[in-house]
């Protein structure tokens, strides 16, 4: 079972390089998960269980999870756009744009959150127009949503972009000549084609949307039930030296996204095997 | 479908891909566009399935205006140089692709489109491969599939560009035969690319030969081998042996710049002398299938040249060892008054009787 062959290789280090992975891991990512998972092992179960269920906490869990894959999904699509538009066509001011797309990663979460915030709130320079209709953004779940549009905004952009630089045009020529349609070209060509990339950025995009907590504070509003986000509300624990309730917000936030994030690259993995040359 | 070109141009930035080429291809041809790298017989190829727009000239089908007629509005069919097949789709979705992207209206049911599908595939030997996906395939095979989906659009004039350019030698002379005898069962307007001249002269019906974007002969493959319009031609199709200078005979010998021409099988070896051989020294010898390849050296001009002889020619002479003196003839040296090579001009030809 536990069979591990190592094939000979052009390049010797195979050990050091392995043991020094697991060491990185180990120090970086498994001892402080390690950590959370017996801090929320101190509680009793019942505690434990009545902390999950109490109804603020499984509200900000919903609401964590949707306004997480809600914002992810309007990446997806909005990011697919502008990876197109920065391989397919030239312009001018092209790198400029290109460059603009890693500004979420750059900016402080929190100057990212009071810049959404100004705008979008209802006197600011956006969110005015929206008053009258009656839509509010800011210190809404709509606000939630769009800072973590903001914040997830490259990633789907960064994923897609190399694929369709690579994406050949016989493919899209051979469709043409076999008489489909722009629109038939895109669907069964090239949206396959960069599927497996999307999955991926849709995942990281919503893996990133999923721990935010610095732009989204200032934007919610925090209302309790409302706006009130999970790393939100795992902060407000451990200010009331809750230390084990927060312990076991984060552990079951941390299985959750695994679980979610899992199911994600399986798919990705499973759609990126058919694509590739045996 | 006939094809016409009239003085169709095309240019990527300054570069003259195809230059001013006018060319008729009648219904059922198999026409060949031969030429060496960078002679525009792809960008032609391109121009006529209309993924390249000209920048001047027309393209007739049947006597019909196409040039401004979309690739999806010519139904040709084109087999791309590296198949191009949807590597996500198994083979029976690569074939059918061109059926299921039909507009409702006429589209063909499941069922037809399913034994459409066979129908190609079986034409194409590889009904087995249905559920395959083309990275599963070898070359030959994806060849053969990327024929079979080009076909089920029912083209009136089938493209392909370098069909055999990825293959090894020998699945590329079986598919030649093939190639020739599906030509010959469906009788399409076959047009396809190739840089190899062996290729082509045992394919098409039709040559066209290119160079700098330009045509530098159309003819019956007898015709372009044995009549070839000027040197280019002459050296471009087959083994050749090119003479300059002083081993031009002096009386023709036009300028300084003339060029002579004789092919290896053309060279007559004997081992006595003739009043118009030159001895020759063997630098080496091979044999290649049924022919003999003598490498010699000119003794009185210095040149190196390659002679052929069948292997009944050569037993006739006896066995040449590397060293030894033979007299060669080239009374059938070819002279060509154009005599730039690569000059995109036809000349008269003069063939030297000595």
């Amino acid at each position: 079972m536990s069979k591990i062959s190592i094939r000979r290789r052009t390049l010797p280090g195979f050990g050091l390089s392995m043991g020094y992975s697991i060491v990185y891991l180990s120090l970086i990512v498994l001892i402080p998960i390690a950590l959370l998972f017996i801090k929320a092992t101190s509680l009793s179960f019942s505690d434990f269980w009545q902390t999950l269920t109490d109804d603020r906490v499984t509200a900000s869990f919903q609401l964590t999870f949707l306004a997480s894959f809600a914002a992810a999904l309007v990446n997806a699509v909005f990011g697919t756009l502008i990876a197109w538009v920065l391989v397919r066509y030239s312009f001018s001011g092209k790198r400029l744009i290109d460059a603009l797309v890693d500004l979420p990663f750059a900016l402080p979460t929190a100057v990212a959150g009071i810049a959404l915030t100004s705008i979008y709130a209802p006197n600011g320079w956006i969110g005015r127009f929206f008053e009258p209709l009656g839509i509010k953004i800011a210190f809404t779940q709509l606000g939630i949503i769009m800072a973590l549009i903001f914040i997830g905004l490259p990633f789907v952009v960064r994923s897609v972009q190399p694929v369709l630089q690579d994406l050949d045009i016989q493919y899209e020529e051979a469709a043409s000549t076999l008489g489909a349609n722009s629109v038939q070209i895109f669907i069964k060509i090239i949206f396959p084609a960069i599927f497996p990339a999307l999955l991926t950025g849709f995942a990281l995009a919503f893996a990133r949307a999923l721990g935010e907590y610095g732009s989204v504070v200032f934007i919610s509003g925090n209302m309790p039930m409302k706006t009130e986000i999970v790393p939100l509300l795992i902060i407000t624990k451990l200010e009331q030296y809750d230390y084990a309730g927060a312990a076991a917000i984060a552990t079951v936030m941390l299985l959750l996204s695994f679980v979610l994030l899992f199911l994600i690259n399986f798919w990705q993995w499973k759609s990126a095997k058919k694509h590739k040359a045996v | 479908m006939s094809i016409s070109i009239n003085s169709v141009s095309k240019a990527f930035g300054l570069y003259p891909a195809v230059n001013n080429v006018s060319l008729t291809i009648p219904k059922g041809d198999f026409a060949a566009l031969l030429g060496p790298s960078g002679s525009g017989k792809t960008t032609l190829l391109r121009l006529i399935a209309g993924l390249e727009n000209p920048n001047q000239g027309r393209i007739l089908f049947n006597g019909i205006d196409y040039t401004d007629k979309s690739v999806k509005e010519r139904k040709v069919g084109f087999v791309f140089q590296q198949y191009a097949l949807f590597k996500h789709m198994t083979i029976f979705e690569n074939v059918a692709f061109g059926l299921k992207v039909r507009p409702r209206k006429s589209r063909p049911s499941k069922q037809q489109i399913h034994e459409k599908v066979f129908e190609l595939l079986k034409l194409v030997q590889l009904e087995n491969t249905a559920a395959r996906y083309p990275a599963q395939l070898s070359g030959g095979q994806r060849q053969r599939i990327a024929l079979a989906r080009a076909l089920a659009v029912e083209p009136e004039v089938l493209l392909l560009d370098e069909p055999f350019g990825a293959l090894d030698a020998k699945v590329r002379q079986e598919l030649r035969l093939w190639l020739r005898e599906l030509h010959q069962k469906l009788n399409i307007t076959t047009v396809f690319v190739t840089h190899d001249q062996e290729e082509a002269l045992e394919m098409a019906d039709t040559i066209v030969v290119m160079n700098h974007g330009q045509i530098e002969q159309i003819g019956s493959p007898e015709k372009v081998y044995n009549d070839p319009a000027n040197s280019f031609v002459y050296s471009f199709l087959g083994r050749v042996n090119e003479f300059r200078g002083d081993s031009i005979p002096q009386e023709l010998r036009l300028n300084e710049e003339t060029a002579g021409y004789i092919r290896p099988h053309e060279i007559v070896l004997s081992r006595t002398a003739l009043d118009t051989s030159s001895p020759s020294e063997v630098i080496h010898v091979h044999t290649v299938g049924s022919a003999v390849r003598v490498e010699l050296k000119r003794l009185d001009t210095d040149d190196i040249l390659e002679a052929e002889l069948s292997t009944e020619k050569y037993r006739q002479i006896g066995p040449l060892i590397k060293g030894e003196m033979l007299y060669a003839d080239f009374s059938r040296m070819v002279i060509f008054d154009d005599d730039r090579p690569n000059q995109a001009k036809v000349s008269n030809k003069i063939v030297t009787a000595l």
